[in-house]
């Protein structure tokens, strides 16, 4: 018996990977400053001279239109619905639609939210487009593990602090997307150190990432200057010139990877 | 408006359907569609139509029936249609539809964030389910 199509998912996993270059950001847990990470990868990517979209699939907890600000409507063509463009960027999150109301949903309701907004934004022609993950290996991650094994030039980087017991956190991320042959690039550490005077403090100490097979592509700082630039609307990757050339160097390695 | 994206939606799904069931026609496509869409389906059956031209999927019958939506309240017990929900719906919220600049609520583009644009009419909980109505599906497909 033939099995109906699942028109939904179909036109989110094309309209997703009409992109040049997907890269999904994820992370085992919350609270690492994904999100901050994925905002700083797309407008460093965009200021490298890319066309850059990113895409929150954070249902519960949208954070990108905190930092990318915006009291526009949505709008809505006979295409779909438009990415707002802020900064050079095209942007997508419930956060636009519905503010910072709370979206109670689970399991295949929360698919089909997140099926439906995929397969309606209209996005231009992408070098990139960054999808910044919920943390965990949930519903979005399932449903962006279909879009990345279908896509030619696609891949993944975890975030993480360097503590002991985010390690096996992201030993089940990483298992889950390999099994799924997802390609990851590596993973990137914020919150890694202080500078404090002249010298580094690990709060966190230092961990070896090699055991998990995957490279460390860079690490961040936790540097105060990143919640002051929040405060003031200022992006995060110009916090201070520690963050910019720590996210610079971290995207250039992306961009030859990709 | 977004009938056009949506039947754009069913369009290319169902030919990448065809080509892995290895079908060379289709006689008759049955969408399902959910009350909350409101869709206009002559917009869709034109959109449909327009979009299958010069394609295998030319000449396909389009059926198109609408499933009534349907909400019960888990705290309380309560059940509504949607003329009640679009009664109560919050208008807080908007899309804004182009080029004829209307102001739309997104529970019409994305149905499943109906427990956040409505609370139950009866006590006002967000812990309701929409039980039937929301979805957009090829239900059936004859060959």
């Amino acid at each position: 018996m033939m099995r109906a199509p699942d028109v939904l998912q179909d036109e989110a996993l094309r309209r997703i990977s009409r992109a040049e270059r997907l890269l999904m950001v994820a992370s085992g847990k919350g609270g690492v400053g994904k999100s901050l990470i994925s905002m700083a990868l797309a407008s460093t990517l965009s200021e490298m001279g890319r066309k850059v979209g990113l895409l929150d699939l954070d249902v519960h907890g949208p954070s990108i239109p905190q930092v990318f600000r915006s009291e526009r409507l949505i709008k809505a063509t006979k295409h779909g619905l438009e990415p707002l463009k802020i900064d050079g960027l095209e942007l997508m999150s419930l956060g636009y639609i519905v503010r910072d109301s709370p979206v109670p949903l689970g399991g295949e309701d929360k698919m089909s939210l997140l099926k439906m907004m995929v397969a309606l934004t209209d996005w231009s022609p992408l070098d990139y487009l960054v999808v910044d993950l919920p943390p965990g290996t949930g519903d979005e991650m399932i449903l962006a593990i279909r879009a990345l094994r279908r896509h030619p030039k696609s891949g993944t980087v975890l975030v993480t602090l360097p503590s002991r017991l985010s390690l096996s956190v992201v030993k089940r991320a990483l298992d889950l997307l390999r099994d799924e042959g997802v390609r990851v690039l590596g993973i990137i550490e914020n919150m890694a150190y202080i500078r404090c005077g002249g010298d580094i403090v690990r709060p966190f100490g230092s961990l070896d990432y090699s055991s998990l097979g995957a490279d460390l592509l860079g690490s961040l700082p936790l540097d105060p200057a990143v919640e002051e630039a929040l405060a003031s609307g200022k992006p995060p990757h110009k916090a201070s010139k520690e963050v910019m050339e720590a996210i610079s160097a971290i995207a250039s390695r992306i961009e030859v990877m990709m | 408006m977004h009938e056009w994206s949506l039947a754009d939606a069913v369009v290319r799904s169902l030919l990448g359907f065809m080509a892995s069931e290895g079908l060379s026609s289709i006689k008759e496509v049955e969408v399902t569609w959910g009350e909350i869409l409101e869709l206009d389906t002559g917009i869709f059956e034109q959109a449909f139509y327009e979009l299958s031209k010069g394609t295998p999927l030319e000449g396909a019958k389009l059926v198109l029936k609408e499933e009534k939506a349907y909400f019960k309240c888990n705290s309380c017990g309560a059940e509504w249609d949607f003329k009640t929900a679009d009664e109560i719906l919050s208008r807080e919220f908007e899309i804004l539809e182009e080029p004829a600049g209307v102001k739309e609520s997104p529970l019409h583009f994305l149905p499943d964030l109906a427990r956040t644009l409505l609370r139950c009419p009866k006590c006002g909980s967000r812990d309701f389910d929409l039980i039937s109505g929301k979805d957009l599906r090829v239900s059936k497909v004859v060959a």
